[in-house]
């Protein structure tokens, strides 16, 4: 028996188990508010330099959007139509569907210029039109991927394949938490499934509680937030105290410091139980607000998750990732963009504008934008039965991006005529990921993890740079 | 490298080892020499070597810090490195500490400044003479005398390690503690309160042992140990990436179950998962077991490029291999030399080319009566064939008159056939050779665009058609005829286009006929199938010749998949010797034919018959008649009998088979695949070949056995190999304790932190090997060991001085495996089942976890019965949407080699535990078993806490208890529903979840 360890000991005395411990991913002032003074489980050394943006929301479209018929004009593709690109703009690309000498194909949609920035954007996107002077575009990304899977994971952990740390762990890893009881990377999905799966929000080797947590659309949002049935709420919370209780003579045993961060993490538990009803609970919205979003509160959609990002970013959450997946538009491109445009545009623009108008747009970083472009070609296969499509292009796409430390109302970048290659101001995936790392205060090159020997970084081994341009 | 002098080891500082804090007052008043291993390399390693180590493409000032003559002589700048006793003389100590910009080192741009510690020890090593030492592990391990003191090896290493730093160890843990630490470690389950009163109440004084012995014999130590192996094998149940389909594969897990259970050495058991196939005599187990290195992901998306993930697939293997038996973050090497150790950006790809000489088939396992069940099988085949006669309506004078009639029109319909045999072949990729009857059999690997060129010759004169028959053969994909191994339907091909060629001169075809021209594409792709299907055009042999990449002839592969297609030329065609026919096949998936045979006629009337080519050519005339056969096959294609004869053809395609699972096969000798550097590791920059070959700071192959698998996975286990047993015992060490000897368990290179006990570490090595690699005796050792046995209470003294228990001077306690968590909850219910072995089985989880979010979505069908309740182990691991509970506690997924796991303390943990069905139908049932066990509360509730944690109950806890369930009784909830939150409670005591 050791009666003078007590908790109280490990969390004043002592200060051990920091790192160990939960709390950057999850808790911080929350359940560790006790433990971790400056309230947020921040990494030393971290912020690098003045953050602008505190959290993050990115849209990811997945299955990627056609640049084409969004914000790349491209009028000489409609010239073209019918006949093959050159070889040598297609300079032994790969495809995955496509033959390298398939026809163009040109813009489906009108373009028109918006804001006073003159900001070019296609027909489909008259919400995200109002909101021109608020976004940087950027129409010189580039991947290395050209596959959805890796791409996608590409983006997220800047490695092609499964098991790298995603850009929400490393980020919650490096600063931690500001919500005092909801997790602090979260991750929601409205289309059809994600290619790149688990791994575009697993915490690879860095600590597993740094796992992106899944929002999910059925059943309990955080899985087993409801008490299970039959279990009263005196007795549920008779329990938690039951086992805390137990624990805690426990802890006076053995004198382990987990037992103690067990005990903290069975309030949190507790408090996770009313905190994510109540953060899925939109009675509090105006019917203006629903309307702005397109939202029916009872009906998961990109809509509805959207009006949820600001909710948790009101409530702290560090990093928010939806998904909406479904443009993958190996036929009837037109068709495809019709479709999700009438799922993103409308409530895309309101996250933006509601942010703003109560004030957090300028402390959070939106993104909007896919895994990779599509092809000026068109997509058609006799055996697969598809006509008027595009592939997938990893050499040009599009994106853009709003809020804390970007530059709104201007347009980074230039393709070729045929929108096939980037002539102006590439912006590789690295670079994105890097400008978002320093938004929030993070020198990527110093952002490291040792594992299996090396020391890694979400930007990879290449060279890469922050795009000063899209700074504000 | 090092040149090798004595490797002396000194004892060294505790406080050095343990804490960096206390480490910059010892530096500046330390009385104990510097140890290089110990204390200089890591930190040239982690600073110097980037630039300054054997990578000569990276080296700066042409200055090396990893060999002495150089690190000892001058640079670039002319300058002395390193001065032997003179630091203010030494190049590297100015630079280190210098204060301008342009000439610190590290660089400053290197972002990796080096402390004012590290600087401290690399001056004061130079001052004490800059001396090298071989670096410990990379040399074959020692046993040095057993310190006296304790008559138990472990002991006494690690006894007299705690003499030095002045603590005593912990006493022996209580005798309950005891049995379920031991149990949950050499089993994966808790004992019962039965077990655990048995061993409490055995007096006799080698009831401990006996108790080992007991757990060591119980099929659940293979369970248990298999895990911890899955982990490094990174096995699942599903492909990966997008698409994320089922693969058949737990053949291999029971197979390391049952090695396990068996003791199979660990030498055997690493060869036969390495190369089992190339064993001599090699049995269908040896094969199964090749599965280690098949649980690579595959990436089925449309459009993959499936070379490109065969490289990735080999990347991970090397990296696998290295991390499991080697200690060597080989994967460093990939895109260049190794920055810290001796491996070289070439000897990365050596060790690649080792491994990288097989074909990945799936193996169908040969149950013990295969033999008897294909007999019974043709024996029912043979029984349909005979008995068609008897059914033809009208009886025999009926059948011979339409056999007459048949044979008429058909023998009108056949064309004399000549098979050709190519006398050269050239494709893109596969492999093809010519077998004796004609037929071509392709092999190797496959591109989405492959061309096969085929010359012949064979002159003829007036050629009307060519013609295609394919054919099933054992050695391809689902048996065939085509080479699709992933994505589309395996085992079947997609010929794009089919041309036939006269020098420059394009021989015209004007149309084609085939046997299956009714078969329909088959897409894999989601996005497009639902609404394409409707416009979609059927495949058949004149989409070969229409100029349209994206139609063509097409079978889908499988079981009795002969056809045939038949391309008439325009016109009588003469070729003259050098005629050649061109096969491209293009898909989104790789697609090239596999077994095929081309023949020619000069008949008119050539069609596409559907007789077989024996039939076909006894009815042009070409070959004597065989009476039965030619009945045989009038019968089996009689419209008259069609409702008998498609019975039959369904038989035909079932052929009794065993359960499929992936393995290795060494490819044949004629066909070796090339390994080539790739530069900066990326799979579309290949260049050199190189040749299999292991590091050169290691020993080197035998020269008398050819560098391969096999002899790679003999040489790991060699006598003067330095790391294999090492890394081993670390790894088991780990398991026990929570963590190794050396931290990174798979990182025994120059930057990894020295062993806590060296010399324990090399005698448990030595010791694994002398006793025949045996795990079995290697755990028995450690359990009975005193340091495994002792209380693992942290008290102040020890919290203070040794938080992380590294000098062993108490028992570890740790969070058990996400598997043992539930495992335990279920045991403690009495639900868990012992059945062993078998597909993967779905338990309880939520629907949404594999409902949503994820591509390849499959339903969650929750297992009935016993499969509701077994063991982790065997829960259905799907890569993309993994089992929600494993993921919370820390499971991985099998998208890497990992040799340790994550154990994090979280409060989706707690949310599991309280809330997830699976623990609360634990807690019902522990619940009701309770209140049936016991009338008073004491007893019930000794009943409840003595199933989860294994001890009887103090009595403060049992008055916590009691004052719960007296406040529900208040609150009258009913009986039932507060023994369900008492067992509740219970399974949720750090105590319930902990190795004690």
């Amino acid at each position: 028996m050791n009666p003078n360890i007590t908790r109280r000991h490990f969390f004043q005395d002592c200060g051990v188990g920091v790192g160990k411990i939960a709390l950057a991913s999850l808790i911080a002032d929350g359940a560790m508010g006790r433990l971790a003074a400056a309230g947020s489980g921040m990494r030393s050394g971290l912020p690098h330099h003045a953050p602008k943006a505190k959290a993050v929301i990115h849209l990811f479209m997945a299955g990627a959007p056609s640049q084409l018929e969004l914000f790349d004009n491209k009028p000489e593709l409609a010239k073209l139509e019918g006949k093959p690109l050159p070889p040598s703009i297609i300079n032994g690309q790969r495809y995955a569907f496509i033959r390298p000498d398939a026809a163009v194909l040109g813009p489906r949609f009108k373009f028109a210029r918006h804001g006073q920035s003159g900001a070019e954007l296609s027909e489909m996107l008259p919400n995200i039109a109002t909101i021109a002077d608020d976004i940087a575009i950027v129409k010189s990304c580039r991947t290395t991927q050209f596959n959805h899977a890796p791409a996608q994971i590409f983006m997220n952990t800047g490695f092609s394949q499964p098991g790298r740390p995603s850009m929400g762990s490393w980020i919650t890893y490096g600063l931690g938490s500001e919500s005092k009881d909801l997790p602090s990377f979260v991750v929601m999905s409205t289309g059809s499934g994600i290619s790149g799966g688990a791994a575009c929000w697993s915490s690879g080797f860095l600590p597993s509680s740094y796992t992106g947590t899944r929002f999910r659309n059925a059943g309990d949002a955080i899985l087993n937030t409801s008490t299970p049935a039959g279990i009263d709420p005196g007795t549920q919370k008779d329990t938690i105290d039951l086992i805390n209780a137990m624990n805690d003579r426990r802890l006076r045993l053995d004198g382990d410091s987990e037992i103690a961060t067990r005990i903290a993490n069975y309030e949190m538990a507790y408090r996770l139980q009313t905190s994510a009803p109540d953060l899925m609970d939109l009675s509090s919205e105006s019917k203006e607000t629903l309307e702005l979003y397109g939202c029916d509160p009872k009906v998961p959609s990109f809509a509805r998750a959207c009006l949820l990002a600001r909710r948790m970013i009101e409530r702290g959450v560090r990093f928010i990732n939806i998904y909406n997946e479904g443009w993958d538009a190996h036929s009837d491109v037109a068709g495809n963009v019709r479709n999700n445009c009438a799922k993103t545009d409308k409530a895309s623009a309101a996250l933006v504008k509601d942010l703003k108008r109560r004030g957090l747009l300028d402390s959070t970083l939106v993104v909007w934008g896919g895994e990779f472009g599509r092809t000026p070609m068109v997509e058609s296969s006799v055996s697969l039965g598809r006509s008027q499509g595009r592939d997938h292009h990893p050499q040009a796409f599009s994106m853009w991006m709003a809020g804390g430390g970007i530059k709104g109302g201007q347009t980074i970048g230039e393709t070729d005529e045929m929108g096939f290659n980037i002539v102006k101001d590439e912006v590789r995936v690295p670079d994105l990921q890097a400008t978002i790392l320093h938004c929030l205060g993070i020198d990527h090159e110093r952002l490291t993890f040792r594992n299996a020997g090396l020391d890694f970084r979400l930007t990879g081994v290449e060279p890469c740079h922050v795009v000063k341009q899209l700074l504000a | 490298m090092v040149i090798p002098t004595h490797p002396a080891r000194r004892p060294l500082s505790p406080m050095l080892r343990l804490s960096s804090a206390p480490l910059l007052l010892l530096v500046a008043t330390r009385l104990l020499a510097v140890d290089f291993n110990q204390e200089v390399r890591p930190i040239l390693a982690q600073h110097c070597f980037a630039c300054h180590g054997m990578d000569e493409h990276s080296r700066k000032a042409k200055l090396r810090l990893d060999l002495p003559e150089s690190a000892h002589g001058k640079g670039k700048s002319g300058e002395l490195a390193i001065v032997a006793g003179q630091p203010d003389k030494s190049e590297v100590v100015r630079r280190i500490f210098s204060h301008d910009s342009d000439e610190l080192m590290p660089p400053p741009e290197s972002k990796k400044p080096m402390s004012d510690k590290d600087k401290a020890i690399l001056r004061a090593w130079i001052a004490e003479g800059g001396k090298y030492q071989d670096h410990w592990a990379f040399f074959a391990p020692k046993q040095a005398p057993l310190p006296k003191g304790s008559n138990h090896p472990i002991d006494a290493f690690v006894r007299a390690r705690l003499d030095k730093e002045g603590l005593k160890p912990s006493p022996e843990a209580d005798r309950y503690v005891l049995v379920r630490r031991v149990t949950l470690d050499l089993t994966g389950v808790p004992p019962t309160p039965e077990e655990a009163d048995a061993f409490a109440n055995d007096r006799s004084p080698d009831a401990y042992e006996k108790l080992v012995d007991r757990l060591l014999t119980s099929p659940r130590y293979g369970e248990r140990w298999a895990r911890r192996w899955l982990d490094l094998a990174r096995y699942a149940d599903t492909n990966g990436f997008e698409k994320d389909r089922p693969r058949s594969i737990w053949p291999y897990r029971d197979w390391v179950v049952k090695a396990l259970n068996a003791d199979l050495p660990y030498d055997q058991f690493s060869i036969k998962q390495l190369a089992g196939d190339l064993l001599p005599g090699a049995t269908p187990e040896d094969l199964i077991a090749t599965g280690f290195h098949r649980n690579t992901m595959l990436n089925e998306e449309g459009g993959a490029d499936p070379n490109e993930y065969r490289f990735y697939s080999m990347v991970d293997r090397v990296g696998a291999t290295g991390a499991t038996w080697m200690g060597l973050t080989l994967n460093c090497a990939q895109c260049h030399t190794h920055k810290y150790d001796p491996i070289l950006h070439t000897d990365y790809y050596s060790v690649m080319a080792l491994l990288n000489n097989a074909d990945e088939p799936t193996y169908h396992i040969p149950p013990a009566d295969l033999a008897q069940r294909q007999a019974d099988h043709a024996k029912k085949i043979r029984a349909a064939e005979e008995s068609l006669e008897g059914k033809f309506p009208g009886g025999p004078a009926a059948v011979e008159k339409r056999f007459g009639e048949w044979l008429n029109a058909e023998s009108q319909r056949a064309a004399k056939w000549e098979t050709l045999r190519p006398s050269q072949l050239k494709t893109t990729m596969p492999t093809l050779d010519v077998q004796p009857d004609g037929f071509i059999l392709g092999g190797g690997d496959i591109t989405k665009s492959d061309v096969y060129d085929l010359a012949f010759d064979r002159a003829i004169k007036g050629a009307i058609a060519i013609r295609i028959e394919v054919a099933p053969h054992p050695l391809l994909p689902n048996d065939g005829p085509g080479l699709t191994n992933y994505e589309g339907p395996l085992g079947g091909f997609f010929l794009s286009e089919f041309q036939a060629w006269q020098g420059d001169r394009r021989l015209k075809f004007d149309d084609a006929t085939a046997t299956n021209d009714e078969e329909e594409d088959r897409i894999s792709d989601a996005a497009a199938a639902p609404k394409a299907a409707a416009n979609r055009k059927k495949n058949n042999a004149s989409a070969a010749l229409d100029g349209e990449m994206s139609s063509g002839w097409q079978v889908l592969g499988g079981l009795g998949q002969n056809h045939v297609a038949v391309f008439h030329f325009d016109q009588p065609t003469d070729l003259s010797a050098g005629w050649a026919l061109k096969m491209l096949f293009e898909k989104h998936y790789a697609a090239p034919v596999g077994h095929f045979r081309i023949s020619v006629t000069t008949d008119v009337q050539a069609t596409a018959t559907g007789h077989p080519a024996e039939i076909e050519a006894m009815l042009a005339g070409a070959a004597p008649h065989d009476q039965a056969k030619l009945r045989q096959r009038f019968l089996e294609t009689a419209p008259e009998l069609s409702a008998h004869t498609k019975a039959l053809a369904n038989l035909r395609k079932q052929v009794p088979r065993g359960q499929a699972t992936l393995v290795m096969r060494e490819r044949p000798a004629a066909h070796p695949r090339p390994t080539f550097l790739h530069h900066r590791g990326e799979y579309l920059s290949p260049k050199q070949a190189v040749p299999p070959a292991v590091p050169a700071f290691l020993p080197a192959l035998p020269k008398d056995a050819p560098a391969n698998r096999l002899t790679f996975a003999r040489w790991l286990f060699a006598p003067e190999n330095p790391l294999t047993a090492r890394v081993a015992v670390n790894r088991q060490w780990q398991a026990f304790f929570g963590h190794g000897f050396v931290r990174l368990l798979e990182d025994f290179g120059y930057q990894s932190q020295p062993p806590t006990h060296p010399e324990l570490l090399d005698w448990l090595a030595v010791d694994f090997v002398k006793s025949g690699w045996s795990m079995k005796k290697l755990h028995r050792l450690i359990v009975t060991s005193g340091t495994y046995r002792q209380s693992s209470i942290v008290t102040r003294e020890l919290a203070e001085k040794d938080r992380e228990n590294l000098l062993l001077a108490r028992g570890s306690r740790f969070r058990l495996d996400a598997e043992i968590v539930r495992d335990s909850a279920l045991s403690a219910a009495g639900l868990l089942s012992a059945k062993m072995g078998g597909p993967g089985v779905y338990p309880p989880q939520p629907a949404s976890v594999t409902s949503e979010g994820t591509y390849g979505r499959i339903e969650w069908k929750v297992s009935e019965g016993e499969d509701r309740y077994r063991r982790s182990l065997y829960t259905f691991i799907k890569r993309t949407a993994p089992f929600a509970m494993a993921t919370t506690f820390d499971a991985p997924t099998g998208e890497s080699c990992i040799a340790r796991r994550d154990v994090s303390n979280s409060p989706l943990q707690a949310l599991t535990l309280l809330n997830d069905e699976m623990f609360m139908e634990a807690a019902r049932v522990l619940g009701t078993k309770t209140i049936a066990a016991a009338g008073d509360d004491d007893g019930r509730i000794t009943f409840v806490l003595r199933r989860c944690v294994t001890r009887p109950p103090a009595p403060d806890e049992l008055a916590t208890m009691k004052a719960f369930v007296a406040a529900q009784r208040a609150r009258k909830v009913a009986d039932q529903d507060i023994w369900t939150a008492v067992a509740r409670a219970a399974l949720n005591l750090d105590e319930s979840i902990t190795h004690p």
